[in-house]
């Protein structure tokens, strides 16, 4: 029995998304591994994020701190400013790296790809027995994913170092009480979980902008669409990635 | 835009210069920013006027998406979704880090509070660059490159109050019922998931949670998500609008404005939370 098209294509996309995550998984360990451009991809990927990182993190890391103080400050516990400093940290270290890996590093991927795939770039590699997989999208996804995870800690220093401000000379916190209540409730465990997360978010962000790269057609008008396309679906993997990470690590 | 000067073979204090050069380029390409801005919101009267039926047709496309996007449920799903996670997030973290401190009964409050204040708003704003943001300069950036643009000015229609008014417009009527969705699928989850998951009586989430939650607090949520939506529709339009480069190019550009749009989703509720909030929390504490 024939199944409507319509009801097929988005289950096809996600097979065809699972098949090239493994072919990409496979590849990996695969000799000979393009050094020269994943060194390149990782200068790409940190040229165009770290700037955005920087000036999402710190206006962000001022709102929490403002919204998490005037609390306190009505408590009269404004010395546990610090506190809630390493719990935004742990929280919105991961979220704005993700938007920013998402935002800037997998859409230009997507962009550079899409554009090689519509002027058949792609075919001409396969024609000469480059499998496209191992040159273009392998160095891509471990540039994404290691780039997400130094940006995290450039992000979390941004974090602390900007809260510590906004508190000590705006609102006024006894700058050691800020410095005392920062490991309260933030253990070195939750750091390895950022990392992780950072890690775990880049890999995927990389995968979905390659995969909507490669399989972009149509023109100008389907670059533009399957940029947007990889935003969206980055930003969804993204945000569930962080929810089941997150419930990972305190247990349900 | 890339900025390629031939190269002169000598001049006096090239590295000045070309600093300088960059720096007049930036600060022009503000200017023509701003100016395509004012331009965008003076032509909102003419859109209205003149171009009604490609409003309508916008926010049906706005909110229900098009191509692979139509078929998960569109925008609409799309923020309903984020704001979902992010409410689970905030039951999950808030639980557990308040019962680390021994009031985890608290987890109502910092639902009604942090969810209002920060999360709502911006998770809203996030999904709307990432869905009807991005998908206006995709749109936006075809037409450039294939001379739609140029075609429109030639048979006469007001190309900006045609396509990026219009767009501006629509990015606003589309957000009010979308910000609806996320406050209450943020409340749901948040609740749902301290209830159901980590087994706390509903009764003291509930009591915290109406204790704690200001009406006038979800009102100025709602007025900075609005600011939030008419910023990110400028900027995508922009982006769009002035995109160059061939299909790489649109691509590029749909990059750039998510990053600036992202940004200055940032620092608009930043600069509405410090104004409207001031230095007082108007917390109910004492009742």
């Amino acid at each position: 029995m024939p199944i409507p098209n319509i009801a097929m294509k988005p289950l096809r996309g996600v097979g065809e998304f699972y098949a090239m995550a493994l072919d990409t998984l496979v590849a990996i360990p695969r000799r000979p591994f393009s050094w020269r451009e994943f060194w390149l991809q990782c200068w790409f990927v940190a040229r165009v994020s770290v700037v955005p990182a920087l000036l999402l993190a710190v206006p962000f890391t001022v709102l929490t701190a403002f919204t998490l103080n005037v609390l306190l400050l009505d408590f009269g516990a404004a010395d546990a400013a610090g506190t809630g400093a390493g719990l935004a940290m742990a929280q919105l270290g991961p979220i704005v790296t993700v938007l920013v890996v998402a935002g800037a590093g997998a859409t230009a991927i997507c962009a550079d790809l899409g554009a090689r795939t519509i002027r058949e770039e792609l075919d001409a590699l396969r024609v000469m027995g480059v499998d496209p997989i191992q040159t273009l999208v392998v160095p891509r996804v471990l540039a994404a994913s290691l780039v997400a995870v130094l940006l995290s800690a450039v992000v979390s220093l941004a974090t602390l170092i900007g809260s510590f401000f906004f508190s000590v000379f705006v609102q006024g916190v006894t700058a050691g009480y800020y410095v005392a209540g920062l490991t309260v409730l933030t253990s070195s465990e939750d750091v390895f979980i950022l990392l992780l997360k950072a890690g775990l978010f880049g890999l995927a962000a990389g995968l979905i902008g390659c995969y909507k790269g490669i399989s972009a057609g149509g023109g100008p008008a389907g670059v533009g669409t399957a940029v947007n396309e990889t935003v969206v679906f980055s930003f969804l993997a993204l945000y569930v990635i962080n929810l089941l990470v997150t419930a990972g690590q305190f247990g349900f | 835009m890339k900025h390629n000067r031939v190269s002169s073979p000598s001049s006096l204090h090239p590295r000045l210069r070309r600093s300088v050069d960059g720096f007049v380029v930036g600060w022009n390409r503000i200017g023509r920013q701003t100016q395509f801005y004012g331009m965008t919101i003076r032509s909102i009267g003419t859109a209205v006027v003149h171009y009604k039926a490609e409003i309508f047709y916008l926010v049906a496309q706005m909110s229900l998406g098009t191509g692979a996007l139509a078929l998960i449920g569109g925008t609409v799903v799309v923020v309903g979704f984020l704001t979902l996670s992010t409410g689970a997030l905030i039951a999950v973290q808030g639980y557990n880090q308040l019962s680390g401190v021994g009031v985890e009964a608290l987890t109502g409050f910092v639902s009604a509070y942090i969810n209002v204040r920060i999360i709502a708003p911006a998770t809203a704003g996030v999904a709307l660059a990432a869905t009807i943001g991005a998908g206006a300069t995709a749109q936006l950036g075809a037409m450039r490159i294939s001379e739609e643009i140029d075609a429109l000015e030639v048979m006469g229609i007001r190309s900006v109050a045609y396509l990026a008014s219009t767009r501006v417009l629509t990015g606003v009527i589309v957000v009010i019922p979308l910000y609806c969705i996320a406050a209450l699928m943020a409340f749901l989850a948040a609740r749902l998931g301290t209830i159901m998951l980590y087994g706390q009586s509903s009764g003291v989430y509930d009591h915290y949670f109406d204790t704690f939650l200001i009406p006038t607090d979800l009102l100025w949520s709602f007025v900075q998500t609005i600011a939030v939506a008419i910023v990110v529709m400028l900027v995508h339009t922009y982006y769009g609008y002035t995109a160059s480069g061939g299909p790489a190019g649109v691509g590029e550009a749909v990059g750039r404005a998510v990053r600036a749009s992202l940004v200055s989703t940032i620092f608009v509720l930043l600069l509405v939370s410090l104004a409207v909030y001031g230095r007082s929390g108007n917390f109910h504490l004492a009742s």
